[in-house]
Formats: structure tokens, C-alpha cells, sequence
């Protein structure tokens, strides 16, 4: 203890002058002790390196390096301290997204990245996760002059339970709202609900494109996707008239709370404080946009976010477990109400196809206002893991309607190139950033290295088997709350007001990179 | 012939793979004050090479970003190694300057002496060395690329030997209209190991473009006498110099190969 202590002060003293005083006279003990304690090798090379390092010349023969993050990105981050250059982001940025070496170099001026944050899922060190917003959902919540409201999305329901030790797919909705409860949120809505409202509105406009009312192509693509719709902007923006211009649930709900919400409770909208629970790293980069102050413009106040902080799943998970709460022994707990109806069709917008299969459930009713068949209501051909699906659906007074389902972005690309040369035969395509689509978000927890399809399957499983036995009710226009809402404020779906709170615009990217003719 | 590495800052991406292989091979701590990579990115005694974030104009006007891997040069002719008078500095056949911490008297000449400022002192430590990229000459000895080198997965490196890539970087520059007609490091100081292209002058990423051509050992008795250390006393000097001496026939005696003059 004192020689360490001694050794500190010494460091302390020696000054350039110190030092060569003690070369002179004194310096007799240090340089033997140098000696003594160095070996007669050149400085450097006593480290590791990861076995494909290992190899003589620098031909590309196997994974190599890693991807570059923007310290500026607001959805990832990395630790270099925990990289041991495993490769592995490349792998998922690269083949399972088409993202990564799909750009001519040299670079522009950005580091593409469609912020979907598959690269942390597959990262076996964690050295790059979401980028952490806790503290400020902790200051708001600390702010007794804030109002905070959160929305938790339809994936993180089945996802939250796995950071507790549960099954994969456990199914946590109540649990989750209470825990919400419990650290203190003034209201906890559900992002189902605002899933419902999407169908109103992505279903309605998606008639008017089938009609010609709506001067828009077909195929229509689905928007809520933040990392799909980063990738259309980026490699496809010739074909962003395609895309509905319905805002995500998330991005709804969000203007929702500071408007319907804030005028039905009597509270100022910059009182209030919005937060979502998502099982996507995207989200936060589409809360971000620049565009996404809707009700800030509404109110006249357009510095005033939609949503102002958004936590992944597992951000959720580290928030609890810091305040002392173990998830396993809370007791379910209920939404609040105004927002807090969700339907089994909102719901399965977690699963990869579940927009379209809800979408299908309603845009039956609204053509032919009859509750659909029992058979679209299990709408197999289009739920399950392969990477593209589709079906046709006979819908009296229109015909058949051709759909296509598409998770993970290589698998969008062959679509969206058959698109491009107007032979893609589908009305109406959704597009997950994804694998698996949202339950496998780049929020949720890390379950298997790197994700496995066991743990996408039992997620999956558990949300279709709520929307089959746990939700009363499976289509979104039985929901009572969206009825409410278009009856008291909205009026009826694309309306002036919807359009102005519900729908948005996009930016086309392709200049901030030379895309790659001949893909790698 | 000896080795080099040829980099193509057009090619780069900027994820710093390379300034974490470089601490991985070399067992080099984490640096808290220092980044490796973004703007502020600094050579330091624990950090041997750095990606610095360049955010510059190209030939069109349009604002471009740019990272720029630094390291030591490798010169050929290596002013650190002329100015070491314990030769702890040494230039290998293969081409790396290396240094040998045992060797060190810690008069820190060579950092004086390197046009670029690579050498770096170890002022935290009791008794502190000089640190520098070492171009992994064990590797080299091998056949094998510099760890950063093997890392890189967006192609900026080229790993041979230095004069092919001459050629190659010649052949490349004069293909293509994007690369300003400059291989920084063929000529720089007499020659470095590590050459450069770009598609941005060289001046604007913060190269050093205003050094001598000639090789610099020439110049080391000016840079002697320009140093902060000409007050220091004959007596300290002589001093050094004796257990420096004594030091060197010993482990001479050990191990002979470490010793080239
Ligand atoms: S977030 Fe997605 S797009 Fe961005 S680097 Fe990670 S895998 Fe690639
Ligand atoms: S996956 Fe993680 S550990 Fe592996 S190279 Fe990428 S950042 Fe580093
Ligand atoms: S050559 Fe070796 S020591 Fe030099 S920067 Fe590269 S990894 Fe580091
Ligand atoms: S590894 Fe290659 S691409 Fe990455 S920062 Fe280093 S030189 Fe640039």
C-alpha cells in the first residue's frame, strides 16, 4: 500500500527536469529497474487478434472489420473498447440488409445506415447498442410540471418477459403496463391503438389508389417501417410514390397525445412530455425527423416534438430492473383509456405480415360491409419466416386483390426491382425492415447469438395466438376508441385534419450516396 | 526490398476498425481523454494510430467527408532513428522503424527529431518510454500485413512491397481523373513506407505537405541544436550516456541482433 503510494507521488513529482536529475545521480535505481523489469523485444505486438486476422497479405478472404456508426447516429452506438472485430455487424449490415457495401466509394457526406440496429442484435459483445435515453425519461419523470405519456408498441409486449428470464414470447402486456404504472408515467397508452387508426387510413387511401380517386401508383408500399422507409429514400427514391404517405403508429399516436388528447384532458401540449416504448432502434431516428412536429405545428408551436423520447425494449427492461422491480411479480394491469383500445388486428403489426392481414380484415368491411370470412382472418400464406409472401384475396365489388409480404431489406430488393420495371402484379406490398418484423426489432432483447428464427417463431406464435384467444376483438374497425376519435375530432379517415396529424412526406437520400450499380 | 502499405483515403469509411485492431495486437490501453476516431482524434502515447474525421470541399465544391488514418510514416531514411543516439530507434530491413524500450534513455531526441510528430512520451507513467506504431514488424517478419492493414474491410489498404506500390499507386493516379496527382510519402522526407493517394489535396486533411524532400538525418545536428534540451549539463549527459553504455554491452552480450550499428 505505501510503495503504491510512494510510486503515485513519484509520478506525480517527475517533471522532464526530475527525470534526467535522476539519470544523473538518483536515476541509478530507476534505470535498473527498467531494465530488470523489460524484456529485449521491441515494443508492441503482445496483444491479440481475432484467428481471420491471422493470415499473411490482406486479400479479402473472410469477414473483415466492422461497420462504421456516425457518432452523430441517434439510434446506435458502439463501445471500441468491447469490439474484438468479430465481423459480424458487417455480416447482418451487409447480407441480411444490403445496406453496408451497397454505395460506391468514396463516401459523400454521410454514413449510410438505415438505424435499424440488427447490427446490435448480432454484435456478441454488445459493443453496439441503441443509443441510451433513460436519463431523460427519468428527468421527465422527475419533473412534476411535465405530463408524461408513453405508448408501448405491439412487439415489446412479447419481447420484455425474455429480459426477466422468461420464454421467449412470454406474453407480458399487462405486466408491462403495470410496471409503466409503477414508475410513474400519468398515462399509458397502447401503440394498437394507433395500428387500428393506420388501417383507417393507409386502407382508405389504398381504395382511392385502387379507384383512381388518389392520383398515386400501385402498388402501394406500407410506411411504418422507419428503416424500410430510410432504405426506399436512400437506394429507391423513384418509387417513394408508391409509399403511403400514412405515418407510422408510432408517429400517430404521438401527434395524438399532444392534440386529441391534450385538448380532451385540458392540457397544454407543451406540458406534455411523450414517450414510446418500441422494439426498434429506427424509431428513435424517426421521432427525430425533422417533419415529425405535427402537433407542434397544430399548436403553433413548432419546436414541440410528436413523440420526444423513445426507449427500446430493452432500454424498458434496464429502466425497471434499475428501480428495484422484478416484472415476474407484477400484476396485469389495464391501458388507459381514450388510447388505450387495441384490436388483434393491431396487434399483429408486430409480425412480419400482420399489417397487410389486418388491413385485409378491414378493407373487406369497408368495400363490402360485411365482417370478412373466417379464412381471412387466418390469413396463413402470409404469416411464417420465409422471406417473401403473397396471396389473393377475392373481395366482392373490387375483385382480387394481389398482395405481397416482405421482411428484411435483401428481400425488398428484388421486389422493388420488379417494381421499378412495372412487373410486379401486387395492389399492396408491406415492407419490414426486419426479419420477423418488429419482434425482432433491433430493440429487443438479445436472446440468441446471433438471432435465431426459434425465438422470431415462438414471438410470432405468441402474438397471433392473443390476436386468436386473449384480444375479444380482431379487426380494427371494431375498435371503439378510433371510432371515438374520428367521431369527435378526426371526422372521417384522410380527412383535412388526418392529413395534416396522421400522414407525412419523404425525403429522397440518394444523394448522399453513389448507390452501387452491380451489387456485391 | 523492402515492405509498405499503400492507402487509399478514397476507399475509406471511417469505422475505425483498424485503430481497434492496432490496440488489440499491441496490448495498448484505452485512451479517455483521447479518441481514436472523429475530429478530435489524437495521436497519443496509447494510441499508435487514429482516424481523423475530415469534413472538407471536393474538386466540385461539394462538402465531403473524409477519414484519414494516421500513423508513423516509416520513413525511409528515419530522422527519430538518426537522432536516437541509444538506437533505440531502428529501421529493419523489412522496412519498419521499431523501438526497443530497453534501449531508451528517455531523451525524447527522436520526437524532436520525426517531421511528423509521431513519437509520443509516456509523460503519466514513473518511468516513462517512447511509443509509437511499430507497422507490427513482427507481423511483417512473417509475410503478414500490419494488423490494421488485415482489418480494413473497405479495401483502403494495399500491403507489398514499397516500391510495387509505387508503381501501382502510380498506375492508379494516372487512370483515374479523381485522385489529385500527389503519392504522399514517395518523396516526403527522402521516401516513407507508407504511401498515400487521395482524392482531396493533401494539405486539407491535415498532412504535413511542407516537409523537406530531402531525407532528414542530414539535417539532425540543426535539429539538435534547435531543441529545448540544449541547457541540459554536460555531467547528466555523460551520465546517461555511461549507464546507456553500460546497458548496451549487456544486453549486446544477450542478444546481439538488437543492435545494428
Ligand atoms: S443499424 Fe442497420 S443499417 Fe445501420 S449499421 Fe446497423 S445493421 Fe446496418
Ligand atoms: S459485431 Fe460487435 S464486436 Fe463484432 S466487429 Fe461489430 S462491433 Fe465489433
Ligand atoms: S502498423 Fe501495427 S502498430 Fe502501426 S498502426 Fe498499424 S496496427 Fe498499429
Ligand atoms: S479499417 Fe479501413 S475503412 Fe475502417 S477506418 Fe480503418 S482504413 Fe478506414
Amino acid at each position: 500500500m505505501q510503495n503504491q503510494q510512494e510510486g503515485k507521488d513519484k509520478q506525480k513529482q517527475i517533471t522532464r527536469r526530475g527525470f534526467l536529475k535522476m539519470m544523473g545521480g538518483i536515476g541509478l535505481t530507476g534505470i535498473t529497474a527498467t531494465i530488470a523489469g523489460c524484456s529485449t523485444d521491441p515494443a508492441g505486438g503482445k496483444g491479440w487478434m481475432p484467428q481471420q486476422y491471422q493470415v499473411a497479405s490482406s486479400y479479402p478472404i473472410q469477414v473483415k472489420g466492422r461497420i462504421p456508426i456516425d457518432p452523430n447516429n441517434p439510434s446506435i452506438t458502439r463501445d471500441d473498447k468491447k469490439c474484438i472485430l468479430c465481423g459480424q455487424c458487417i455480416e447482418v449490415c451487409q447480407r441480411v440488409q444490403t445496406v453496408y457495401g451497397y454505395y460506391e466509394l468514396p463516401i459523400k457526406n454521410d454514413i449510410t445506415c438505415v438505424n435499424c440496429g440488427q447490427c446490435t442484435l448480432w454484435c456478441p459483445t454488445a459493443a453496439i447498442t441503441e443509443r441510451d435515453d433513460i436519463d431523460k425519461v427519468v428527468k421527465a419523470l422527475e419533473n412534476k410540471d411535465l405530463h408524461v405519456v408513453v405508448q408501448t408498441a405491439p412487439a415489446t409486449r412479447v419481447g420484455l418477459g425474455e429480459e426477466f428470464g422468461m420464454a421467449p414470447g412470454t406474453f407480458v402486456e399487462g405486466k408491462q403496463v403495470a410496471a409503466l404504472k409503477q414508475l410513474g408515467f400519468d398515462a399509458v397508452f397502447d401503440t394498437n391503438f394507433s395500428a387500428d387508426l393506420t388501417i383507417f387510413e393507409e386502407g382508405t387511401e389504398l381504395i382511392k389508389r385502387i379507384s383512381g380517386d388518389l392520383h398515386e401508383p400501385l402498388p402501394q408500399f406500407t410506411s411504418c417501417s422507419p428503416g424500410w422507409v430510410k432504405f426506399c429514400e436512400y437506394y429507391y427514391p423513384d418509387l417513394l410514390p408508391h409509399m403511403s404517405t400514412c405515418k407510422s403508429p408510432q408517429q400517430m399516436l404521438g401527434a395524438l397525445i399532444k392534440t386529441y388528447y391534450a385538448k380532451e384532458k385540458g392540457i397544454k401540449p407543451e406540458k406534455i412530455f411523450s414517450v414510446s416504448i418500441m422494439p426498434c432502434t429506427a424509431k428513435k431516428f424517426e421521432a427525430a425527423r425533422p417533419e415529425m412536429n405535427s402537433s407542434g405545428k397544430h399548436a403553433g408551436k413548432p419546436q414541440l416534438k410528436d413523440v420526444d423520447v423513445v426507449l427500446t425494449t430493452r432500454e424498458l427492461a434496464r429502466l425497471i430492473k434499475a428501480k428495484g422491480m422484478d416484472l415476474n411479480n407484477l400484476p396485469d394491469k389495464k391501458y388507459d383509456s381514450l388510447m388505450g383500445e387495441g384490436t388483434g388486428a393491431g396487434l399483429i403489426f408486430g409480425a412480419t405480415g400482420g399489417v397487410m392481414e389486418a388491413a385485409i380484415r378491414s378493407a373487406y368491411f369497408l368495400i363490402t360491409k360485411q365482417d370478412p370470412p373466417e379464412a381471412l382472418l387466418n390469413l396463413t400464406p402470409i404469416r411464417g419466416l420465409q422471406g417473401c409472401k403473397e396471396a389473393s384475396v377475392d373481395i366482392p365489388g373490387v375483385g382480387t386483390v394481389k398482395v405481397a409480404v416482405v421482411h428484411g431489406l435483401s428481400n425488398a430488393r428484388p421486389i422493388l426491382e420488379a417494381v421499378r420495371k412495372k412487373e410486379a402484379p401486387w395492389h399492396f406490398i408491406e415492407f419490414m425492415c426486419c426479419p420477423g418484423g418488429c419482434i425482432s426489432g433491433g430493440g429487443q432483447p438479445r436472446t440468441s447469438l446471433p438471432p435465431s428464427d426459434e425465438v422470431r417463431q415462438a414471438r410470432i406464435n405468441s402474438i397471433y395466438n392473443a390476436d386468436a384467444h386473449i384480444y375479444s376483438k380482431r379487426k380494427s374497425y371494431e375498435n371503439q376508441e378510433v371510432l371515438a376519435l374520428y367521431e369527435k375530432f378526426m371526422e372521417n379517415p384522410n380527412s383535412h385534419l388526418a392529413h395534416e396529424l396522421l400522414h407525412t412526406h419523404y425525403t429522397d437520400r440518394s444523394k448522399q450516396l453513389t448507390v452501387k450499380k452491380k451489387n456485391a | 526490398m523492402s515492405k509498405g502499405v499503400l492507402v487509399d483515403l478514397t476507399k475509406c469509411v471511417g469505422c475505425g476498425s483498424c485503430t481497434v485492431a492496432c490496440k488489440l495486437w499491441n496490448d495498448n490501453k484505452w485512451d479517455d481523454k483521447n479518441p481514436t476516431m472523429g475530429p478530435s482524434a489524437k495521436l497519443t502515447d496509447k494510441n499508435w494510430t487514429v482516424v481523423q474525421f475530415k469534413e472538407v470541399k471536393d474538386k466540385k465544391g461539394e462538402p465531403v467527408w473524409r477519414f484519414v488514418k494516421q500513423q508513423c510514416f516509416h520513413c525511409k531514411e528515419p530522422a527519430c532513428a538518426s537522432a536516437c543516439f541509444a538506437k533505440a530507434f531502428q529501421k529493419t530491413k523489412e522496412g519498419p522503424v521499431i523501438y526497443y524500450p530497453h534501449l531508451c534513455v528517455g531523451c525524447r531526441y527522436c520526437m524532436v527529431a520525426c517531421p511528423f510528430n509521431v513519437p509520443k512520451y509516456q509523460w503519466e507513467k514513473a518511468f516513462p518510454l517512447v511509443t509509437k506504431c511499430m507497422m507490427c514488424n513482427t507481423k511483417v517478419e512473417k509475410g503478414e500485413a500490419p494488423a490494421c492493414v488485415s482489418v480494413c474491410p473497405a479495401g483502403v489498404f494495399k500491403f507489398g512491397d514499397r516500391e510495387e506500390l509505387l508503381k501501382e499507386a502510380k498506375s492508379i493516379i494516372a487512370k483515374d481523373s479523381k485522385y489529385v496527382k500527389h503519392i504522399f510519402g514517395e518523396n516526403e522526407v527522402g521516401g516513407t513506407e507508407w504511401l498515400y493517394i487521395s482524392d482531396v489535396p493533401f494539405d486539407q486533411l491535415g498532412f504535413k505537405t511542407n516537409v523537406t524532400k530531402r531525407s532528414l538525418p542530414s539535417y539532425t545536428e540543426a535539429y539538435m541544436h534547435a531543441t529545448p534540451f540544449v541547457g541540459i549539463t554536460w555531467g547528466v549527459i555523460l551520465t546517461g550516456l555511461y549507464h546507456y553504455t553500460k546497458r548496451r554491452n549487456q544486453i549486446s552480450k544477450d542478444n546481439n541482433k538488437n543492435i545494428k550499428a
